[in-house]
């Protein structure tokens, strides 16, 4: 007995329900009349084709591993090429080192992670160099901080700064709206006399 | 003298990969050309043995429309 794999497109006329039942029917039961047995079945649903195939854009893709004797597999393909449900299909033989089948997503998240990690060992030396350097700051960084005595009279003070600018900062603003540009000149006419009496600066 | 460059390994080689799947659509297309077809050895920097196993999972994706055998304008 040898495993194999298919992968089949089933004709996009059915539903998706209909097209899960038509896969069941042809192909699974199919391989155990003929005294295979079927291990694994995963149905993706739809998917769009990469290019046209009899002038339809999409299908339903179902794949499915089974152990089957190997003059039966002629036999399998003679017939599911009558069968028009099936639009198309490619059957592989599974080795030992390629590993359990998994669901679709399950494949997907995996092989995004393996692509992540192929671009990091790609970048190779980069990433190291990168790495030491963000080490080394924070290593600084923290011989830098005083102890942790000093750090809450630190924080204490910075309380009270904070405090005293919040009071301070709305007063601000509300004189300096209330003066009006007549009182403003005022002001300054004051200011430039004081100036110009000081008899230190040499005008 | 100067050193002598470093030998450039295969990116599969490096991973470990023993078998490259031919569902996996994204990662084929990044061995093809503009053109969609497939890119040669010396493009692409794979080793001999991964080469051959990304030709055949390319051709085998192309059969079942997971990839198109020719860029067309949509």
């Amino acid at each position: 007995m040898q495993k194999y794999e298919v992968l089949a497109i089933i004709i996009n006329s059915l539903d998706s329900k209909k097209a899960a039942d038509q896969a069941k029917t042809s192909i699974s039961s199919h391989i155990k009349e003929l005294g295979g047995n079927v291990v694994f079945e995963d149905f993706w649903g739809e998917r769009g084709f990469a290019y046209k195939i009899n002038g339809e854009k999409w299908g339903y893709y179902f794949l499915a591993q089974f152990e089957l004797d190997r003059d039966k597999i002629t036999e399998l393909k003679k017939d599911w090429n009558i069968d028009k449900n099936l639009v198309r299909f490619l059957i592989t033989k599974v080795e030992a080192h390629m590993g359990e089948p998994r669901k679709y997503e399950e494949l997907k998240k995996e092989w995004e992670s393996t692509e992540k990690e192929r671009k990091i060992s790609e970048m190779g030396k980069v990433s190291t160099k990168k790495a030491i350097k963000v080490a080394d700051v924070a290593e600084k960084e923290e011989i830098k901080e005083p102890p942790v005595e000093k750090k809450e009279e630190l924080i204490k003070e910075k309380v009270k700064e904070t405090t005293v600018k919040k009071e301070a900062v709305p007063t601000k603003p509300l004189e300096k709206e209330k003066e009006s540009p007549a009182e403003k000149k005022d002001i300054i006419d004051k200011k430039l006399d004081e100036i110009l009496e000081d008899s230190s600066l040499d005008l | 003298m100067p050193p002598r460059p470093k030998k450039y390994i295969c990116a599969f080689c490096r991973q470990n990969v023993k078998h490259i799947d031919y569902k996996n659509s994204k990662l084929l297309s990044q061995y093809l050309t503009f053109y969609r077809s497939i890119q040669s050895r010396f493009h692409t920097g794979v080793c001999l043995k991964h080469q051959k196993q990304l030709a055949t999972s390319i051709k085998r994706a192309r059969n079942m429309a997971l990839l198109a055998a020719v860029r067309y304008d949509k």
